[in-house]
C-alpha cells in the first residue's frame, strides 16, 4: 500500500499539466475535511476523552454517587488503592483469568481452523457450528454455564460422574469461568485463524510436496511461519479483552465476588467500589489506574511489532 | 453475492430504512415500550427484590391493591436481590430516575444516605391511609427513625430458622411429644441430635444443608451464634471494637464441625441445601422465606429459630421496609400513591405471613388467622431474642460488613483457614471499617456516621 | 493483511478418502460437544420447572411442554427488552456507520488542520472501554441527565475508534482517479463521498456494520451500568438482572436466553458469508 504522502508527492507534478481552474477544483476537494470527522469527534470527546478527564479529576477527590461535598483530597485515593489488598486480588484474578483463557483460547482457535480447513465436504456447516457460540450474550452464555455447572443437577458433573463443587468451592470457580469464556469466545479466533489460513498460497504447499516434505514439515515450515503475525494478533486481542472480563463471571456467580472473593475481577471489584460503596472518587482512580495497565499492554504490542518489523528489514 | 435481483436489494434497503427510522423515533420518545401500553391517571413505579415466593405473595398483594384503587397504575419491577438492587436504587436515585416507591432492609438505610439519596415519609399522610406509629413495635420504628424523620416504613421481621423435616425426626426419636423437633441445649447435644437423624436419612442425602460456602447465610449464623454467647461488636461510642476472638472461634469452630464430622456434604452448598431437603434430608438452615417453597413441595416439616446451643436464645433479624428513593421533585400524585401503596400493604400482611415473614404491623399478628398459621406460630417468638449486626453505616444485609467478613467466615466453615485465625482476621477487618469513612458524608461511624 | 483472490474450486468433487473420514468424524464429534449446551438449554425450556432440577437429571423432556416459554410472555417483560435490544442495536449501528465511515474518510483522504494530532487521540480511543473507564463514564452521563434513557445507552457505545481506523486504512487503499475526476465533473465533495466512495466500500460497511450490531446486541457491561429501570433494559441486561431474580427458574431462565441468543443466530444462518467475512474482516485490520 503506498503511504499518503508518497502520492501527495506524485501529485503536484501531474497536477501541472491541467488547467488552473480544473487544479483548483480538484485540490479543493480534498481540503477542508474537518466536517467530515466532526460528528465522530464531537461523539468521541463527549463520550471517550471527557470521562477520560473527568475521571483522572474525580481520582483526586473523594467523590461520592450523588456528587456533591466533593473535596480535593491528592494523591490518598492511589495511595489507598495501591496499599488495598482486595484490589490486588482483584488484580490477581483478572491476571489469573488471563493466563489461563489466552493460551488454551489460541491453540484450541489453531486448533478447530486446521480443523474446519481441512475437511473437504460441509464447509459452511463446521463454521457455524464452531462459531455459532460467540453469537450469544454474554449473560446468555454465563447463565447456560451456570445450569450446567449446578451442583446436584447439572450436565457437566452428570455426564462426567463426578461431584465437582464447581461455583461454590473457591478452587474450581475461576476455572469454571474459564471453560465457559472459552466455549463462548472461542469462535471469534477461530474464525481469524481460518481467514489466514485461506489465505495462505497454495502454490507454498505444492512446492514443498514436490520437494518431498511430508504433512508435518508441511505445518512447521509453512503453516505455523505464516501464522505467526495472526497469532500474535489473537494473542494481543485476547489478552485485552481478557484483562477486562466481568460479565461471565459476575453472571455465574450471582453478581457475588465468588466462593471466599476468589472470582472477583478488577472491573468488578472497581464497578462495586463506584456503584455499591459509593466511592466515585476511590473507583476513579482504579480506573485510571487500570487504563494505564491496560495502554501499557497495548504499547508493548505496537513496540514488539515495530522491533519485529525492523528486525526483519 | 451478485445473484440478488435488484428487487430484493431495494425490499431489503427499505426494510432497514424503515427499522432505522422507527428506532430512532422510538428512542426519541424516550420512554420503554411499557410506557406506552399505559393509560391510568397516576402511575407508581414500584421497584422490589422479592423473588420466589415472596415474589408471588407480593404481587398477589399489588393485584388486590389494584383491584382496590383502579385509579392508580402500579408499575412493579423485581430486581436481582443483594448488592445489585442497592447498586440500581442508588444509580436511579443519582441520576435523577428514582422510582416512586422502593424496598430495603432496614439495616441498610442508615448506610443508603437518608436525604440524599432516599426521602422522608410524610408521617400524616400515611396516618391518612391508617398506619400509625402506635401500630408498630417501638424499637422497629426508632431503627427506621433518623434525625428526627422516618426514613423507612417497617413491613416485617425475618429470621434464620432451623428447618427440620418430621417423618425423619419421627424415625430418628428427635420428635417431642408435642410433634416438634427436641431443643438441643449443647453444641454436644446438638451434634448427637445430627447423628441420630443421619442415621434416619436416606442414603446419597446430606444431613443438614447450611449454605457453608454463602458469605451471606454463613454471616447471618455467625451472628446468631455470636449473639448467644452475648459476644459484642463495639462500644458505644463506636470508637473501639470490643469484639471477643474466643467467642468467635467457638462459633466458628462449630460451624466448621458440621463439614468436618460429614453432615453437610461440601458438594451440596447453595440452593442445593434446599433441594436435598425437599428429597429427605432432615435439617437445612435457610431464612423464613423458605417456607412457601416447602409448603409448595408438600414436605412435611417444622420449624424453630436456630438451636440454642450456646445456652440461650438468639436468631439472626433483619427487616423489611419501604423506602422513598430521592426525586428531585418529590410530590405530586404519584408521591401520594407510593404512600397509598405502602400503607395497603403494610395493612394487609397476613398474606405477606403466608411467605414464612412476621408481620411488623402489630394488629395482624394477634388476629386469629395470624395464630393458625403453620409454621410461623412455631417461631414467632424469635421477635423476642434478635441477633442483630451492629447499628453503624457499613452494616445491613449484604453491605459492606457482611460483603467483608462474610468471606472470612466462609474461609473458616470451608475448612481454607483455622477457625482462631479467621476470628482475628475479622477482628482486624472491623477494626479497619470502624476507622473507615462513610463515602456519603466523609464522617466515621463514631463521629455520627451511624444515627440509628 | 492481504487477502488472496478468492480460490474458485473447478474440481470435481474428491472421493472420500480415509483421512477425510477421519477429519469429517472428529469435525462431528467437535461440533456436537460444542453445540450440546445449546441442545441441553433448549431441552430445559421444554420441560417444566419440577421436571428441570429433578435429580438425576435427564436430557430429553419426559413430559414436553411450551409451559416455561409462554410463562416468558405472559409474566416478564421480555417482549419489552426485545424491542428495547431492538432499538438501540439499530440505532448505534446506523451511527456508527455514518460518523465512522464520514471519519475515515476525512482522516484517510482531506486534509485540515491538526489532523495527525487528532488522529493520535482518536487511537488513545482504542484503550479505553466502559469495562476500563465505567464509573467516569457513568458519572459524565449522569450529569448529562442520561442515566436510564435510550439516549444514554446508545450514543456513549457510538465512538469506536477502532471502526473508524477499519474504514480509514480501507478508504486509504481506494484509488483517487475516481474522485479526483467526479470533481473535475464539477461534483461536489459531500456528492463524491455519497454517490461514489461509499457504494465502492459496500463490503467493508457491511462488515463494520455486521460487527457493530452484534456487539451492541449483544452489550451487557454498559446498559447494565446506565439503564436501571426495567422497562427501558435490553435482551443480555434484563435476562441478567431481572429474570433471575425470580428465584432461579431455568426453564424459562433457558428460554429466555434462547430468545436473546436466536435473533442472531438465525441471521448468521442465512448471511453466514457475510458475518464471516465482517468478523475476519475486522479482527484482520487490527494488524
Amino acid at each position: 500500500m503506498t503511504t499518503t504522502s508518497a502520492e501527495t508527492a506524485i501529485r503536484p507534478a501531474r497536477a501541472k499539466t491541467a488547467a488552473p481552474a480544473v487544479t483548483l477544483r480538484r485540490k479543493q476537494g480534498f481540503q477542508h475535511g474537518g466536517w467530515f470527522v466532526a460528528p465522530f469527534l464531537a461523539l468521541f470527546a463527549l463520550f471517550v476523552i471527557w470521562p477520560l478527564l473527568r475521571g483522572l479529576y474525580l481520582s483526586f477527590t473523594d467523590a461520592n454517587i450523588s456528587g456533591d461535598g466533593t473535596a480535593f483530597i491528592g494523591l490518598d485515593n492511589y495511595r489507598e488503592a495501591l496499599d488495598d489488598p482486595l484490589m490486588w486480588d482483584a488484580l490477581g484474578h483478572s491476571a489469573y483469568f488471563t493466563l489461563l483463557v489466552v493460551p488454551c483460547i489460541t491453540v484450541l482457535a489453531f486448533l478447530l481452523a486446521m480443523l474446519a480447513h481441512h475437511i473437504e465436504r460441509g464447509k459452511w456447516l463446521w463454521r457455524l457450528c464452531f462459531f455459532m457460540p460467540f453469537l450469544l450474550p454474554s449473560t446468555v452464555a454465563g447463565n447456560l454455564w451456570q445450569w450446567l455447572f449446578n451442583p446436584g443437577n447439572g450436565m457437566i458433573n452428570h455426564v462426567f460422574g463426578i461431584e465437582t463443587p464447581w461455583l461454590t468451592d473457591k478452587s474450581y470457580a475461576m476455572l469454571a469461568v474459564v471453560i465457559t469464556t472459552l466455549w463462548w469466545t472461542v469462535g471469534f479466533s477461530f474464525l481469524l485463524y481460518l481467514a489466514a489460513l485461506q489465505g495462505i498460497p497454495a502454490h507454498l504447499y505444492e512446492a514443498a510436496k514436490l520437494d518431498g516434505a511430508n504433512a508435518w514439515h508441511r505445518m512447521v515450515h509453512i503453516t505455523l511461519p505464516m501464522l505467526r503475525n495472526i497469532t500474535g494478533l489473537v494473542v494481543a486481542l485476547q489478552i485485552l479483552a481478557s484483562l477486562q472480563v466481568f460479565d461471565q463471571a459476575v453472571v455465574m456467580l450471582d453478581f457475588g465476588p465468588g466462593p471466599e472473593n476468589s472470582t472477583r475481577t478488577f472491573v468488578q471489584y472497581t464497578l462495586e467500589q463506584g456503584f455499591t460503596s459509593y466511592r466515585v472518587g476511590y473507583a476513579s482512580a482504579m480506573s485510571i489506574i487500570f487504563f494505564v495497565l491496560i495502554a501499557a499492554v497495548a504499547l508493548a504490542r505496537m513496540w514488539l511489532l515495530r522491533n519485529r518489523e525492523e528486525g526483519g528489514r | 453475492m451478485g445473484r440478488p435481483g435488484l428487487n430484493r436489494r431495494q425490499l431489503l434497503a427499505t426494510a432497514g430504512g424503515l427499522a432505522v427510522a422507527g428506532s430512532f423515533g422510538f428512542a426519541a420518545l424516550g420512554t420503554g415500550a411499557d410506557a406506552l401500553a399505559s393509560d391510568a391517571s397516576t402511575r407508581v413505579r414500584y421497584w422490589n427484590l422479592f423473588s420466589g415466593g415472596d415474589g408471588y405473595n407480593m404481587i398477589a398483594m399489588l393485584d388486590a391493591f389494584r383491584k382496590d384503587n383502579p385509579d392508580i397504575a402500579v408499575k412493579d419491577s423485581t430486581l436481582q436481590w443483594g448488592s445489585p438492587f442497592y447498586t440500581k436504587l442508588a444509580m436511579a436515585a443519582a441520576g435523577n430516575r428514582a422510582p416512586d416507591l422502593g424496598v430495603m432492609h432496614l439495616g441498610r438505610v442508615t448506610g443508603f444516605s437518608p436525604g440524599r439519596l432516599l426521602d422522608p415519609w410524610d408521617v400524616g399522610l400515611l396516618a391518612k391511609y391508617g398506619v400509625r406509629e402506635q401500630d408498630f413495635n417501638p424499637e422497629l420504628w426508632k431503627r427506621a427513625t433518623i434525625g428526627g424523620k422516618l426514613y423507612a416504613l417497617p413491613l416485617d421481621i425475618h429470621v434464620q430458622l432451623c428447618y427440620y423435616r418430621k417423618d425423619v425426626l419421627e424415625k430418628a426419636g428427635l420428635l417431642g411429644l408435642d410433634g416438634r423437633m427436641v431443643s438441643p441445649a449443647s453444641v454436644d447435644e446438638w451434634f448427637a441430635m445430627l447423628k441420630e437423624a443421619k442415621k434416619a436419612t436416606k442414603k446419597g442425602l446430606q444431613t443438614i444443608g447450611l449454605w457453608h460456602n454463602d458469605q451471606n447465610f454463613q454471616w447471618w449464623f455467625f451472628v446468631a451464634f455470636y449473639s448467644q454467647l452475648g459476644g459484642t461488636w463495639f462500644n458505644d461510642a463506636n470508637t473501639e471494637v470490643t469484639f471477643d476472638t474466643d467467642k468467635a472461634t467457638q462459633v466458628l469452630e462449630f460451624l466448621r464441625r458440621h463439614l468436618t464430622d460429614g453432615y453437610a456434604n461440601p458438594g451440596f452448598g447453595g440452593g442445593a441445601g434446599a433441594e436435598q431437603f425437599v428429597n429427605g434430608a432432615p435439617f437445612a438452615w435457610e431464612g423464613n422465606w423458605s417456607v412457601p417453597v416447602f409448603d409448595a413441595a408438600k414436605v412435611d416439616y417444622g420449624a424453630v429459630p436456630l438451636p440454642p446451643v450456646f445456652g440461650r436464645q438468639a436468631t439472626h433479624a433483619e427487616s423489611h421496609s419501604f423506602v422513598l428513593p430521592h426525586q428531585a421533585d418529590r410530590g405530586g400524585a404519584a408521591n401520594e400513591g407510593a404512600h397509598r401503596l405502602a400503607a395497603y400493604v403494610v395493612k394487609h400482611a397476613l398474606q405477606w405471613a403466608a411467605g414464612g415473614h412476621i408481620p411488623a404491623y402489630t394488629p395482624t399478628l394477634s388476629t386469629a388467622a395470624y395464630q393458625k398459621l403453620e409454621p410461623q406460630n412455631e417461631y414467632v417468638s424469635a421477635m423476642n431474642h434478635q441477633g442483630t449486626e451492629p447499628k453503624v453505616w457499613f452494616a445491613g444485609s449484604t453491605g459492606i460488613l457482611a460483603q467483608r467478613v462474610g468471606p472470612i467466615v466462609v474461609s473458616s466453615t470451608t475448612g481454607s483457614a483455622r477457625p482462631d485465625a479467621v476470628a482475628r482476621r475479622m477482628r482486624s477487618t472491623l477494626a479497619e471499617l470502624l476507622a473507615s469513612k462513610n463515602p456519603m458524608d466523609g464522617r466515621t461511624a463514631a463521629q455520627g456516621g451511624a444515627v440509628a | 493483511m492481504t487477502t488472496a483472490a478468492p480460490q474458485i474450486r473447478v474440481k470435481p468433487r474428491r472421493p472420500w478418502t480415509t483421512g477425510q473420514i477421519v477429519l469429517t468424524l472428529l469435525g462431528v464429534a467437535v461440533s456436537a460437544v460444542i453445540l450440546s449446551p445449546l441442545a441441553w438449554a433448549l431441552f430445559t425450556s421444554l420441560k417444566s420447572e419440577t421436571e428441570a432440577v429433578e435429580v438425576p437429571t435427564h436430557w430429553l423432556p419426559k413430559q414436553w411442554t411450551g409451559q416455561a416459554w409462554s410463562a416468558i410472555f405472559e409474566t416478564g417483560n421480555i417482549t419489552d427488552w426485545f424491542v428495547n435490544s431492538l432499538v438501540v442495536s439499530v440505532c448505534v449501528t446506523a451511527v456508527v456507520l455514518l460518523v465512522s465511515a464520514l471519519a475515515g474518510y476525512g482522516f484517510a483522504r482531506t486534509e485540515f488542520r491538526g489532523k495527525g494530532v487528532l488522529m493520535g487521540v482518536v487511537m488513545t480511543g482504542l484503550m479505553v472501554s466502559p469495562a476500563v473507564l465505567g464509573v467516569p463514564l457513568f458519572t459524565t452521563v449522569q450529569q448529562m441527565g442520561m442515566v436510564d434513557t435510550y439516549w444514554g445507552m446508545i450514543l456513549p457505545q457510538c465512538a469506536p475508534a477502532a471502526m473508524v481506523y477499519i474504514l480509514y486504512k480501507f478508504f486509504q487503499g481506494v484509488p483517487r482517479e475516481l474522485e479526483e475526476a467526479a470533481f473535475i465533473d464539477g461534483a461536489g465533495r459531500w456528492r463524491v463521498f455519497f454517490t461514489i466512495v461509499l457504494p465502492l466500500s459496500r463490503p467493508s460497511l457491511a462488515a463494520v456494520g455486521i460487527f457493530t450490531f452484534i456487539s451492541s446486541w449483544n452489550n451487557f457491561l454498559w446498559p447494565y451500568m446506565v439503564t436501571n429501570n426495567p422497562d427501558l433494559m435490553t435482551m443480555p441486561n434484563g435476562i441478567a438482572t431481572v429474570m433471575n431474580s425470580y428465584g432461579i427458574q431455568w426453564a424459562q431462565l433457558m428460554a429466555g436466553g434462547l430468545m436473546a441468543g436466536l435473533p442472531l443466530i438465525i441471521v448468521f444462518v442465512f448471511f453466514q458469508r457475510q458475518i464471516v467475512a465482517g468478523v475476519a474482516h475486522t479482527g484482520l485490520a487490527g494488524q
